[in-house]
């Protein structure tokens, strides 16, 4: 059944259809666009670590960075290395792994309907041999070393893994050197055939394409396999309590000057869908008012020197977890401190006006319009949307749905001390 | 066929207006240039950030931003970017195009209003900035020149180029120095500011769904300040490689270590040889199909990134590469193997067609961004050329495994800059 989403603010239409045995496939042309951007991606990200693979009745816990370990090694098959064929069509291809899922990606000019075959064929062929599964342990080590050298990457993972005690969001998504080592191909088969059926996966086409074409082939390609229909999917996460783990964190690295970030965590969980995204829309807008950059808070902090320009807020919205991040470079982390804590129960006493409610919803439905000239942009959310089972498109009318009520209960409820955590990373001596 | 018109402002603005209908913004650029020189940067880098701290109509950083965000979340963002040894400071302002805005119209004039204000219009006391704007922005500017070292990859990437070019404009980093920042007060940026608008060559560039007349007579109305002779900005000089190779360490307490080579190809993009030589790049280490990226990383499993990149302004090329700091010779080895493949002409017929393939691609999409139109429109100015999407394509096509091997012969290894671990390797 094809069905139409259609945005008249924005301009925009989504074709959608359902390919059985269940893969959602979403097309959205882009007239006059060259470019052409597809992701084929699974709801299978790094959270997903312990489950009960299909046909078994026991629970598996796989290593950490299982998930993306294996989204490396889709890249190779018994021909070889799979970006040489997209470079033989002159398009580029990539991959990436979040928390939450795994997507495949190509953009090119030319061989559209070559390339869209490609990318079906070589995520539905996993090849993994026991020497291709230890080439790939030394890149993936260098991986995680890029990483541990990088202050905005350490102050993150430091934080959540303070924030959550049992949940496997604290968890780097690469795994670490030690984690990865315990990687063999038996386990990534295992992870292949739990999460890479059509059925827990969607595919995204923006460009200027023909939708009916796009369905056409898509489906041509998926029925030849003959896939059987896959049952529930057991993920089993683990109790997450509302307190913190630890309320501070902190380490040295090789920097010019102190970082802080605080993290807010989540005590209201347990949706999806429009629930969902409103709650994210809500604490978004409570965040620009307190923090953005025309608050008062921020030039206050701005005019002291305590922060730099690049002092950001951003809240995350899932299912099981959430949280909200702040921060930034200081050169006085323990005035900084004090200087955003006072600003929140400042912020708390006033409460939002009506006129700073109304100016930062205008504000974010510009920036939700300017977004979307970029394919990217548009198939990377609506694809992370869509397995959180939002419909991106209703971003306008969801944001039109949030009250003035509803961002001064949101404050008051969600930036408490309580769940506050700190992330410091210090600069080494020496 | 130009896909822009150009015209000039009674004051000597180039105005460059790109017009196209599939983009949902405008994008604006106001483009200042200056010789990359010591004496320079410091000020010119620094000057943006004071202008973004207030001006007449908005006194002050916060009534900036608020009027930004009453216009949809107008974005106003100021930088600096070296195009070989001549420094670009920018202005950008991107906005929603008002029709996606029921009832909304002359988006585009108010937020030009708020661009011109914020540059032309400063807060003055006296014959000077206002002192506490400049004072706090040097110390921002001065935690900007220190906090390179917080990015290990691009802190590496510049401090090779540092080390290469250390006797020429090239090589002084684009923020300039907290020395100089000291001489620096509220009187003497103001003064380097009169000259900067009056006599700095500028563009400004207008991408978007327009009417060619009304954007230029908007232009018109409100870039009007005063400008004199203009400062022109000389040609970078294209040096080649004399001497031994130079190797450098540099020690930190680090997980990673990071090899730079820094190469001399004696090719700018204002040559003919420049396409011979974005294809030698290719090959050797711009893509996944890469010498680089197939040798150092899917064979040897000793980096997760590699690659090659062109200075092309400048006629450099540098590889760069995250690798465990055990590993540096045998990475160096494998490096200097893949630059002798090239110069032996040892590439297959397919590594040429897929590097071709991958480049009329780059060539194609940037059509896709108001951006990188407007980026290319500003290289083909320097270079006095002009050339559309279909005639850069059949330069393209046309570079032979002889041209490759004619540029091949010119590269040649300058610095070898290793970041390592403390008490290295």
């Amino acid at each position: 059944m094809l069905r139409l989403l259609e945005n008249q603010l924005l301009k925009e239409k989504v074709y959608m259809r359902q390919i059985a045995p269940g893969l959602e496939v979403f097309v959205l042309p882009k007239k006059g666009y060259v470019k052409k951007y597809v992701t084929y991606a699974t709801n299978f990200g790094s959270i997903d670590s312990r489950f009960i693979v299909e046909g078994e009745d026991k629970e598996l816990s796989v290593p950490d960075g299982v998930a993306h370990f294996l989204e490396h090694k889709l890249f190779e098959d018994e021909d070889g290395n799979v970006f040489d064929r997209f470079a033989r069509l002159g398009a580029s291809s990539n991959a990436f792994t979040n928390f939450n899922n795994t997507a495949y990606l190509f953009s090119c000019t030319d061989h559209f309907a070559e390339c869209l075959e490609l990318l079906l064929d070589f995520v539905q062929t996993p090849y993994f041999t026991a020497e291709s599964v230890e080439k790939e342990k030394g890149i993936i080590e260098q991986e995680i070393r890029m990483y541990e050298d990088n202050a905005q990457w350490r102050i993150f993972f430091n934080l959540l893994a303070a924030m959550y005690k049992e949940h496997p969001v604290r968890v780097d998504i690469a795994g670490t050197a030690e984690s990865i080592r315990q990687i063999d191909k038996d386990v990534l088969y295992k992870c292949y055939r739990t999460f890479y059926h059509p059925s827990n996966m969607a595919l995204f086409v923006v460009g200027d394409v023909d939708p009916g074409r796009v369905f056409e082939q898509v489906e041509a390609n998926i029925s030849k396999r003959n896939y059987k229909e896959l049952g529930d999917i057991k993920r089993i996460y683990p109790n997450e309590p509302l307190e913190l783990g630890q309320d501070f964190v902190k380490q040295e690295l090789v920097v010019s000057q102190p970082l802080l970030n605080l993290g807010f965590k989540e005590r209201d969980l347990g949706y999806q869908g429009e629930r969902l995204f409103k709650k994210e829309l809500t604490t978004n807008l409570v965040l620009d008012v307190v923090f953005g950059s025309s608050s008062k808070l921020y030039n206050e902090l701005y005019e002291e020197g305590l922060i730099d320009d690049e002092f950001d807020a951003g809240y995350v919205a899932e299912q099981d977890y959430g949280h909200t991040i702040l921060g930034g470079e200081t050169v006085d982390p323990d005035r900084l401190l004090e200087r955003l804590t006072l600003g929140i129960k400042e912020a708390k006493g006033s409460g939002i006006s009506e006129a700073q409610f109304e100016h930062y919803r205008r504000k974010a439905m510009g920036e939700f319009l300017k977004s979307f000239n970029s394919l990217e942009f548009i198939a990377n959310n609506f694809l992370a949307y869509h397995f959180r089972q939002i419909n991106f498109f209703t971003y306008l009318d969801v944001l039109q749905s949030v009250t003035l009520a509803d961002v001064n209960d949101r404050l008051h409820q969600h930036l408490v001390e309580d769940s506050m955590v700190r992330s410091l990373i210090m600069p080494k001596k020496g | 066929m130009p896909t822009y018109m150009r015209s000039r402002l009674a004051n000597g603005i180039n105005l460059f207006i790109h017009p196209t209908v599939k983009f949902k913004t405008i994008l604006v650029q106001l483009i200042f240039h200056r010789a990359l020189r010591e004496d320079d940067v410091t000020e010119s880098s620094l000057l943006p950030s004071v202008l973004q701290r207030g001006s007449g109509n908005y006194p002050n950083r916060m009534a900036i931003a608020h009027r930004l965000e009453e216009l949809y979340g107008t974005e106003l963002v100021s930088g600096v970017t070296k195009k070989g040894e001549r420094q670009l400071v920018s202005f950008t302002l991107d906005l929603v195009h008002d029709q996606y805005l029921p009832g909304e119209s002359s988006l585009l004039k108010k937020a030009l209003q708020v661009l011109s204000d914020v540059v032309t219009n400063p807060v003055l006391f006296d014959e000077s900035f206002k002192e506490d704007y400049v004072t706090q922005e040097k110390e921002q500017h001065e935690k900007l020149i220190k906090g390179l070292i917080n990015d290990k990859i691009a802190y590496s990437v510049e401090r090779c180029l540092q080390h290469m070019c250390e006797n020429e404009p090239f090589g002084v980093f684009k923020y300039g120095s907290v020395e100089r920042l000291k001489t620096i007060d509220g009187p003497s940026l103001y003064h380097y500011y009169r000259h900067f608008l009056r006599e700095s060559p500028a563009d400004l560039h207008i991408s978007g769904d327009l009417d060619l007349s009304e954007v230029s007579s908007l232009a018109e109305q409100i870039f009007t300040f005063e400008r004199g002779a203009e400062e022109a900005v000389a040609a970078t000089s294209v040096q080649k490689k004399i001497g031994d190779v130079r190797y450098v360490q540099e020690e930190l307490d680090v997980s990673q270590g990071k090899l730079v080579l820094g190469y001399r190809t004696g090719v700018t993009c204002a040559d003919d040889d420049y396409f011979p030589l974005l294809v030698y790049n290719g090959i050797l280490g711009s893509f996944p199909h890469s010498k680089l990226f197939q040798n150092v990383r899917e064979k040897a499993s000793l980096a997760y990134y590699t690659y090659s990149r062109l200075e092309k302004h400048k006629g450099l090329m540098l590889i760069s590469s995250g690798i465990e700091v055990d590993n540096y010779e045998k990475a160096l080895e494998i490096i200097n193997r893949q630059l002798a493949e090239m110069t032996r002409g040892d590439f297959t017929e397919e590594d040429l067609e897929n590097t071709r393939s991958g480049l009329r691609n780059q060539f194609l999409v940037e059509e896709d961004s108001q951006g990188l139109v407007i980026n290319r429109v500003l290289d083909d100015m320097l270079v006095g050329r002009e050339e559309n999407t279909a005639q850069l394509l059949k330069r393209l096509a046309a570079v032979t495994r002889e041209d490759v091997a004619r540029v091949s012969a010119n590269v040649c290894l300058d610095t070898v800059y290793f970041l390592t671990k403390r008490g290295g390797v």
